[in-house]
């Protein structure tokens, strides 16, 4: 049976969900937030989107498979990790992007935001994937 | 030019990495492609003879490493080019050779994959100027060659042997590695430059024996020295470019090589000459001998090889100047006929589909140049002239017979592994090449015109390269006086020549080869015997004996591990909490007074009360509870209660995390609650009794050492560094993603990791649920 208020307002949901993630994600260094937070929130709006809509829709929505999403996260990570070696620096040493820039200001543009959305997509894949394969055994749809 | 050398060693790495994106573009023409990589190091090194002089050596220091001590620098000297100038030529043409050989293999791709980054990792080895270095090529040298191997991975036999050499070079790999670290700590350096600039020489240390025997066994598992030799005639179920590569030149001398890159710094010692001839002598003796028995071409090969590899060992054990010259020219010899020999065996394999000697008859019509390149290398194998063998036989008499005190038993060996190589060269030729043989012509698939000019061009280069350097040995003089003055560490003349004159090493060559010939005509009654030998030999044959011993390992270890790794989760849990129960009780001082805070108690918060009374409560309603959704329930209250007060204490990116995941784990339970059994009591009143009696005691410690924990401070808390830097070194106001994504990085990188692979383990447990329920449905 459908529900269409239901489903407006978890389509609403999912758009909030995933801005919301994304803010958590960028101000997460100085703010409460960060990768894994904004992972799980993200998540959760794709898991409440499956419940509605089913797993397929979510499939369709992400494109990607949710396994690729966490392999794409561990590269990411990975290649933040072995960056700072071709500058001779230690593995999983900071880099940072030095000066100001024209609009924005001083700003601290720098490896750690890339290692957290790395974090961010593993996190989000990991319980999609979790969630996705029990909805397909439980046969949700 | 040379300087680009490690640049070019990264880009043999690079291109077998990118062969997956190279093999659907160029497809069938990917291994003449490939084939300029190595063409390019080999050009590059012949540019570096120009300016060679015995004594030139030529460092490229790097300051890049992953360790301190472990500096990626490369050493350019007669020895790693002598090495160098082997690897990437044959490495040249076995891969031009591969390209038409593999052709009609599926996983092609794979195949020049791991070519390439055994070929870089061979070249790496034999340049590299750290031992740390040195040892991380070795192993990639092993793994890569498991690889390849084991490249038929869907026969038995092709597992089993890849698996084999694999165990017994990695044996090999971890003595290196101890002998590495010890050889590091006791000289104070890993570079090998500065060892043989200092001239230190461990012979005298007290750790010396430890750290040869070490090195011996990296060697004798490597270089298949007996008795670790019979993993290499296993190692024949690779595909033919594969064994042409790894038994000429590369994979089994790497122990050769070692041995020399080493011999400035431990060799010399008594325990260096006895071990290493003792070894040598044997692994070279046998290798002739069972080389007669054999009927595949391939065997027969694999077992001269085991031969050559001895006799190179013994002539570095003899450690005369003249021996390492030996052992150096021998090596060059070795690689060039055995290269060649092999690719004739993949070629006749490809042309006829055999490789049975006795089967196979009178090749030289269907196949004409590639018999008159087999004919070179058999002469060079059997020592005659005017090829280099000749030359490199001559030396290694000339060796033995200087040995004074041990010559009586070198001597008679060496002539004999000699007489039989001569014979078995006689037979293979007589046997498939030639064309006035008494049987019939075996019927021919493909003829020799049918080949492409790049599957049959590496031997006939590889004969003709022999022929040249026997017939023009001084080319050769500088090179090897470089090789030897860093093996050696002295400077010595070096003047090859293809004529000695009239001499005793000279009328020794003329017994080998009268005594072989005579072998060989009686060699059908001396196959029999020498069969009956084998068969013997087979009760206690050696690889099965390996694969058994390995097996009944596994299994005991399987039972051991079923005693503690049982599979019953709240036994898990119940050894995990006892076990902690006891140490806590045996570590924790008992003394009560000492918990209680001496400073008085904090003012009671009424909203803290109110909180913790709510998740005793829950606590309390879920163990009491009779139904499951409630239990669950009353543990996300508990979730939510421990959020509250991580909220309340400021701990906002925690309370955040814990409200989430309790979310997400409630969401989890209630979709799947519904098609849980039902709730029921199956446990027993006593264990229930057991139970209570263990979850309450822990309770109680866990109290109790929290309550300790407080007083204990053994260093200052790391949080203050953090709160001290995270806005100064890592630009971040919130401690706790500082912490995650800058301080603590690695860790986090950990998880993530293992938060993927329980991903993967979940999704792979579900698949395998679901497709069993379709194929259900299905029926």
């Amino acid at each position: 049976m459908r529900n269409i208020i239901l489903e407006k307002i978890v389509k609403l949901f999912l758009n909030v969900m995933l801005i919301f993630s994304v803010y958590l994600l960028f101000r997460g260094h100085n703010n409460p937030g960060g990768g894994f937070i904004a992972g799980i929130i993200a998540a959760t709006g794709f898991i409440f989107y499956a419940i509605i809509f089913g797993t397929e829709s979510v499939k369709k929505m992400i494109g990607l498979s949710s396994r690729k999403w966490m392999g794409l996260g561990l590269l990411v990570v990975l290649i933040t990790a072995i960056l700072p070696v071709f500058f001779s620096k230690a593995v999983l040493t900071s880099l940072w992007v030095p000066g100001d820039f024209p609009l924005l200001g001083a700003l601290h543009i720098g490896t750690p935001l890339l290692f957290d959305s790395g974090v961010f997509l593993v996190v989000s894949g990991m319980i999609l994937t979790i969630v996705i394969s029990i909805m397909e055994v439980l046969e949700w749809n | 030019m040379i300087k680009y050398l490690p640049q070019l060693i990264g880009f043999l790495f690079i291109a077998g990495l990118m062969v997956p994106l190279l093999y659907p573009i160029l497809k069938a023409k990917l291994g003449l492609f490939l084939s300029l990589i190595p063409l390019t190091i080999l050009i590059v090194l012949f540019s570096a003879l120009a300016g060679l002089t015995p004594e030139s050596l030529y460092l490229l220091p790097s300051s890049w490493g992953l360790l301190p001590e472990m500096n990626f620098g490369f050493r350019i000297d007669g020895l790693s080019l002598v090495f160098g100038l082997l690897i990437s030529g044959i490495g040249f043409f076995i891969v031009l050779y591969a390209a038409w050989y593999m052709s009609k293999y599926e996983r092609q791709g794979h195949f020049f994959t791991y070519l390439m980054l055994f070929m870089a990792s061979m070249i790496g080895l034999v340049f590299s100027d750290n031992l740390l270095v040195l040892f991380i090529f070795w192993e990639l040298t092993s793994v890569t060659s498991f690889l390849l191997i084991g490249f038929d991975h869907h026969l038995a036999k092709s597992r089993q042997a890849a698996l084999q050499s694999l165990l017994i070079t990695g044996l090999g790999g971890l003595c290196l590695l101890f002998a590495v670290v010890m050889i590091g700590q006791v000289a104070g350096t890993y570079e090998i430059s500065v060892l043989i600039e200092r001239g230190i020489h461990l012979g005298d240390h007290p750790k010396y024996r430890l750290i040869f025997v070490l090195l011996l066994l990296a060697v004798l598992t490597k270089s298949a020295q007996f008795p670790f030799h019979f993993w290499l005639p296993g190692a024949m179920q690779a595909p033919t470019p594969v064994s042409a590569y790894l038994h000429s030149a590369t994979m089994v001398n790497a122990g050769v090589f070692l041995l020399m890159r080493i011999h400035p710094v431990v060799g010399g010692t008594m325990e260096w000459k006895y071990m290493l001839m003792l070894t040598g002598i044997i692994t070279m003796f046998l290798g002739a001998f069972f080389s007669m028995g054999q009927r595949d071409l391939k065997r027969i090969l694999a077992f001269t090889t085991i031969s050559a590899l001895g006799t190179m060992v013994l002539l570095i054990g003899i450690d005369t100047p003249q021996s390492m010259k030996a052992a150096l020219v021998f090596f060059i010899v070795h690689g060039l006929y055995k290269g060649g020999l092999f690719m004739v065996a993949g070629i006749v394999d490809k042309s006829t589909g055999t490789r049975d000697i006795y089967l196979l008859s009178k090749l030289f019509k269907p196949l004409p140049f590639t018999s008159i390149a087999a004919v070179l290398a058999l002469i060079s194998m059997a020592g005659l002239p005017p090829m280099l063998g000749f030359i490199g036989k001559e030396l290694v008499y000339d060796a033995q017979i200087q040995l004074p005190g041990m010559s009586w038993l070198l001597l008679p060996l060496g002539i004999g592994a000699n007489i039989m190589m001569v014979a078995i060269s006689i037979t293979i030729f007589t046997e498939v090449f030639n064309p006035f043989g008494k049987r019939d012509p075996i019927k021919v698939k493909y003829r020799e015109k049918d080949f492409p000019w790049y599957f049959l061009g590496g031997p006939i280069v590889l004969a003709l390269a022999g022929l040249m350097l026997g017939l023009m040995p001084g080319m050769l003089d500088t090179l090897i006086a470089n090789a030897l003055y860093a093996a050696k560490n002295q400077l010595l003349n070096v003047n090859l020549s293809l004529w000695h004159g009239f001499n005793d090493v000279l009328l020794l060559s003329l017994f080998t080869v009268v005594s072989g010939i005579v072998v060989f005509i009686f060699r059908r009654s001396l196959n029999v015997h020498i069969g009956r030998l084998i068969d013997w030999f087979d009760k206690y044959h050696l690889p099965t004996l390996f694969a058994k011993g390995i097996k009944i390992y596994v299994d005991r270890a399987y039972k051991r591990t079923q005693i503690i790794q049982h599979g019953y989760h709240r036994f898990y849990l119940l050894t995990f909490f006892i076990v902690t129960g006891l140490l806590i009780v045996a570590q924790v001082n008992w003394d009560f007074l000492s918990v209680m805070p001496d400073g008085g108690y904090t003012p009671l918060r009424i909203n803290l009360v109110l909180l913790l009374v709510v998740a005793s409560l829950a606590v309390i309603f879920a163990v009491f509870s009779r139904s499951r959704l409630s239990a669950i329930l009353a543990m996300g209250v508990v979730g939510y209660a421990v959020a509250i007060l991580y909220l309340m204490y400021g701990a906002i990116d925690l309370a955040i995390t814990q409200f989430l995941a309790e979310t997400v784990i409630m969401v989890l339970f209630v979709m799947v609650i519904l098609y849980l059994p039902k709730f029921a009591v199956l446990s027993t009143r006593n264990s229930r009794i057991r139970d209570w009696i263990i979850s309450l005691s822990i309770g109680a410690l866990v109290t109790f050492v929290v309550l300790h924990a407080r007083f204990i401070n053994l260093y200052e808390p790391i949080s203050v560094y953090f709160i001290k830097n995270s806005l100064t070194m890592a630009h971040g106001r919130n401690i706790v993603n500082v912490i995650l994504v800058d301080f603590r990085a690695l860790d986090t990188l950990g998880e993530i990791t293992v938060l993927t692979l329980a991903a993967m383990g979940v999704y792979s447990l579900f698949r395998f649920k679901v497709k069993k329920t379709k194929s259900k449905k299905e029926l």
